[in-house]
């Protein structure tokens, strides 16, 4: 006789019901030991000069402590290949689980909507590794200095964040006191134009007095350009109202571009040629031949006690500070002023020598398979506690509201005494970013002149203006057409769920960055045809329906003189 | 006798087995979501293998779902904008949302996906959709867009001032505030770049910035330049209040030493006229 035990219908329910019990058991002691296993995340950056890495160390090491079922793994990827490898990593799903990036890095604006996750929501909340400090119960974001200005900028989405900074920087005037002393007899730095003649004019007769010689500056391609760079947008800034047609008080690059396009400005405005002037005097305090040195080669110079300054990022600062076998200060940009003799009367008043933005930012993979332990380092990372071990090991000023900072670090921030004024006559892109540095032995050595230097800049001008056009048209374009499949879709779930107020959040800000980024792009081309109807331009979004207009009166156009330039992207 | 107890245990044991089972009777339509929700995350292969797996969909939805999802691979073959397009057509033809997105997609596959853009075109199409489907959310958009080719690239009107007037008169057909923000801000920005009066420019940049909503730095940058373009156009003390504005509610911008010498100036030059 069969037991009534071992009906079918009877088993059936019983191994039904041993699953699921098991199938419990199985997930609580999963979720358990999730717990307490040990799991490593890898953080991905390319600042290998001295400072950061151990910054990220002392960081880690502490983040460790607290939280024993962690690790952190730091990858430090040459510049060099930064970029190939982060995209090749992201395509093989096998990136990093925070990552830096850098909104001008090119060819790469199609990363961070592709494989960063946003953390907008997070950076609304408060940060708990605050707690206990005058941050406490401060939403994240109000936590940066600069409330994450570069986020505001660049953000591929506006409205939302997708990365934390850990740093900020500015522009320096490295000096070797010591030097300094014996030149003048003190440690007073110049602090304007006129003061660094009298420390150069007192330079050269050390130097003869001694038989050795010793540059003002120490020289490379990189150093002088970033040096001659910032000085001529100083030095010229009253030229900046006249050229700023959409009274933003600042320079974008349309502006610089397309102004000099439609003849607004050129190379021989007084205030240009003036400028010029002031970079040839700077040249004159570099050793010759500078423009075929790199900028290793310029550090050396300055560490062998053979130049007094050395002008820089702040971000070397540590390498000098850690190889001088002198006294190293960093001074504030000496300024111009008024009454300077070469360029006085172009000024507008003293100008930015860096600003307040933070950087070095770090973005969450999408695709990590630990975000939640992703995004709490990065909360840690950029606390008041773990910042300020960050800057003390680094070197780097601070991103985060109250860190203290030591003296040599406090003299890296620039606080806002100086006029902003946005790109510089060679940042509009990376065409017209090549031509000073192309041109510069034109302005150098006994047969250079300012002159020389305005006139072959004014002949390569145009073509790199209009290829750097080109470029940023092509980006507004890369920003604007992916959203067509987003705004479509996110159309797809209003219309399912049409009161949700996220799906229509997420509607509007699609749709707004996108009408900003294809009216940009539109621009951008009626520029391009209003100052060159011959110019072709290149096919796709990036030309124009046809037809010509017959509007903006007045204005003339500067021909396009072909030189080789090297591709936009 | 046994029986008993397991057949108390029913309940228990279907709702575990529905917890277990819920992915698997999903509905089509949370399917369908997942794909929009690919789509929106900008995840195309996933959003592609999403809607492989979506059963038992409407056609409709799942032509316009195939379209979508065509968008996310960019750039789009001319065989294949002509498919989309003859799917679009097809799909426009109703009087639903469905019909009016298709027929907004058509116009965007004519603006910004062919080679080269056929403005003229996609201008039609946005006016057929704001004529067949006023209120729907599409042609709202679609005038818009509509606005920004006829401030930039439509051969017509030719002069600037007739330009920038008729996209003005499309701001009475657009009732969603944002979307009349938008339109807005791109007028006035359009002003500038042809060099219109500023009083005429102000006006749009006032209120695209009353609207508000804006995202990133464009509510900074359209402060100061209501700021600014008001001081320049001799309307001194709209200025003030802006710029005052500006650095009240901007402590953290770069530009806020470029702002407070530009309100010493204007109060200079207030002084001086006050005292003239």
């Amino acid at each position: 006789m069969k037991s009534r035990l071992f009906q079918p219908k009877l088993v059936g329910f019983a191994v039904l019901a041993l699953y699921m019990v098991l199938a419990v058991w199985v997930h609580l002691h999963v979720s358990d030991s999730s717990m307490t296993r040990t799991v490593t995340i890898r953080l991905a950056h390319w600042q290998n000069e001295v400072g950061p890495a151990a910054g990220l160390n002392a960081v880690i090491a502490r983040y460790e402590e607290l939280n024993p079922h962690v690790r952190v793994k730091q990858m430090v990827v040459p510049p060099s290949v930064y970029r190939q490898w982060l995209r090749t990593n992201f395509v093989g799903d096998n990136a990093a689980d925070i990552v830096e990036y850098g909104a001008w890095l090119q060819g790469m604006s199609d990363i961070p909507v592709r494989y960063f996750a946003p953390i907008t929501g997070e950076l609304q909340e408060p940060n708990p590794y605050n707690r206990g400090t005058a941050l406490e119960g401060v939403p994240w974001l109000k936590t940066f200095t600069d409330e994450l200005l570069e986020q505001r900028m660049n953000s591929p989405e506006p409205g939302q964040y997708y990365a934390v900074t850990l740093a900020r920087g500015s522009f320096r005037l490295f000096s070797n006191r010591q030097l300094l002393r014996e030149v003048t007899g003190s440690d007073q730095a110049p602090t304007t134009l006129i003061e660094l003649r009298a420390v150069a004019e007192r330079l050269a007769a050390y130097s003869r007095a001694r038989h050795r010689p010793v540059a003002l500056f120490a020289g490379s391609k990189e150093t002088a350009t970033l040096l001659m760079g910032m000085y001529l947008m100083g030095t010229t800034s009253r030229m900046v109202p006249e050229l700023d047609r959409d009274g933003l008080l600042s320079l974008y690059a349309p502006h610089v571009l397309g102004g000099y396009l439609q003849e607004k400005w050129d190379f021989q405005r007084p205030a240009l040629l003036a400028g010029l002037t002031l970079l040839r005097e700077f040249s004159e305090q570099m050793k010759p031949g500078f423009q075929q040195l790199s900028r290793d080669e310029a550090m050396r110079e300055f560490l062998q006690g053979d130049a007094l300054f050395i002008f820089a990022q702040t971000g070397t600062a540590m390498t000098l500070y850690e190889q001088a076998p002198f006294r190293v200060d960093a001074l504030r940009a000496p300024q111009p002023t008024k009454d300077d003799p070469v360029v006085g009367p172009f000024i507008l008043g003293p100008f930015a020598d860096g600003n307040d933005m933070t950087s070095f930012g770090f973005y969450l993979n999408k695709r990590s398979p630990l975000k939640a332990e992703a995004i709490d380092f990065m909360r840690f990372l950029a606390s008041q506690e773990g910042n300020a071990l960050f800057s003390a090991k680094s070197g780097w000023p601070p991103s985060i509201r109250g860190v203290p900072m030591s003296p040599e670090i406090a003299a890296f921030v620039s606080p806002a005494d100086g006029y902003m004024l946005g790109i510089s006559y060679f940042s509009g892109g990376g065409n017209s970013r090549d031509l000073l540095a192309r041109n510069l032995y034109r302005l150098t050595g006994p047969q250079g002149s300012p002159a020389k230097l305005a006139t072959a800049l004014d002949e390569q001008m145009p073509a790199a203006a209009r290829a750097d056009l080109a470029a940023l048209t092509r980006d507004a374009w890369l920003a604007a057409l992916p959203q067509d499949a987003r705004i479509a879709a996110v159309g797809g779930l209003v219309r399912a769920q049409p009161e949700q107020p996220a799906h229509l959040l997420a509607r509007e800000q699609l749709e707004a960055a996108q009408n900003q980024s294809e009216a940009r792009a539109l621009m951008l081309v009626r520029q391009l045809q209003l100052t060159d109807k011959a110019h072709e331009l290149a096919a796709g979004p990036l030309s124009s329906g046809g037809g010509t207009i017959a509007d903006s009166p007045g204005r003339s156009v500067r021909t396009c003189i072909r030189v080789p330039l090297r591709s936009a992207h | 006798m046994i029986s008993r107890p397991l057949t108390k245990l029913y309940p228990t044991l279907i709702v575990l087995a529905g917890v277990t089972c819920t992915p698997a009777v999903a509905s089509a339509s949370s399917e369908l979501a997942a794909v929009w929700n690919f789509v929106a995350d900008s995840q195309p292969a996933e959003a592609r293998v999403a809607l492989l797996l979506v059963e038992s969909i409407d056609s409709r939805d799942q032509t316009l779902a195939d379209v979508i999802v065509a968008l996310t691979r960019l750039p789009i073959t001319g065989k294949r904008l002509r498919e989309l397009d003859l799917a679009l057509t097809g799909l426009s033809a109703g009087s639903n949302d469905i019909s009016a997105q298709a027929l907004y997609l058509r116009a965007r596959l004519h603006q910004v996906h062919s080679v080269p853009p056929n403005h003229a075109r996609a201008g039609e199409l946005y006016r057929e959709l704001a004529k067949r489907h006023p209120a729907s959310h599409w042609a709202q958009l679609g005038l818009v867009k509509l606005g920004l080719i006829s401030l930039y690239a439509l051969p017509e009107p030719a002069d600037a001032a007739g330009r920038i007037a008729g996209v003005a008169a499309l701001l009475d057909a657009l009732t969603e505030p944002a979307l009349r923000r938008d339109l807005q801000m791109q007028i006035g920005w359009a002003g500038l770049f042809y060099d219109r009066p500023l009083d005429e420019v102000l006006p749009y940049l006032i209120a695209a910035e009353k609207e508000g909503g804006l995202f990133g730095l464009i509510p900074e940058d359209l402060v100061l330049q209501i700021g600014e373009l008001s001081l320049r156009a001799g309307h001194v003390e709209q200025a003030r209040s802006y710029f005052e504005r500006f650095l009240r509610e901007y402590p953290v911008s770069l530009r806020r030493y470029n702002v407070e010498q530009r309100l010493l100036e204007l109060v200079r030059r207030m002084k001086i006229e006050g005292g003239s």
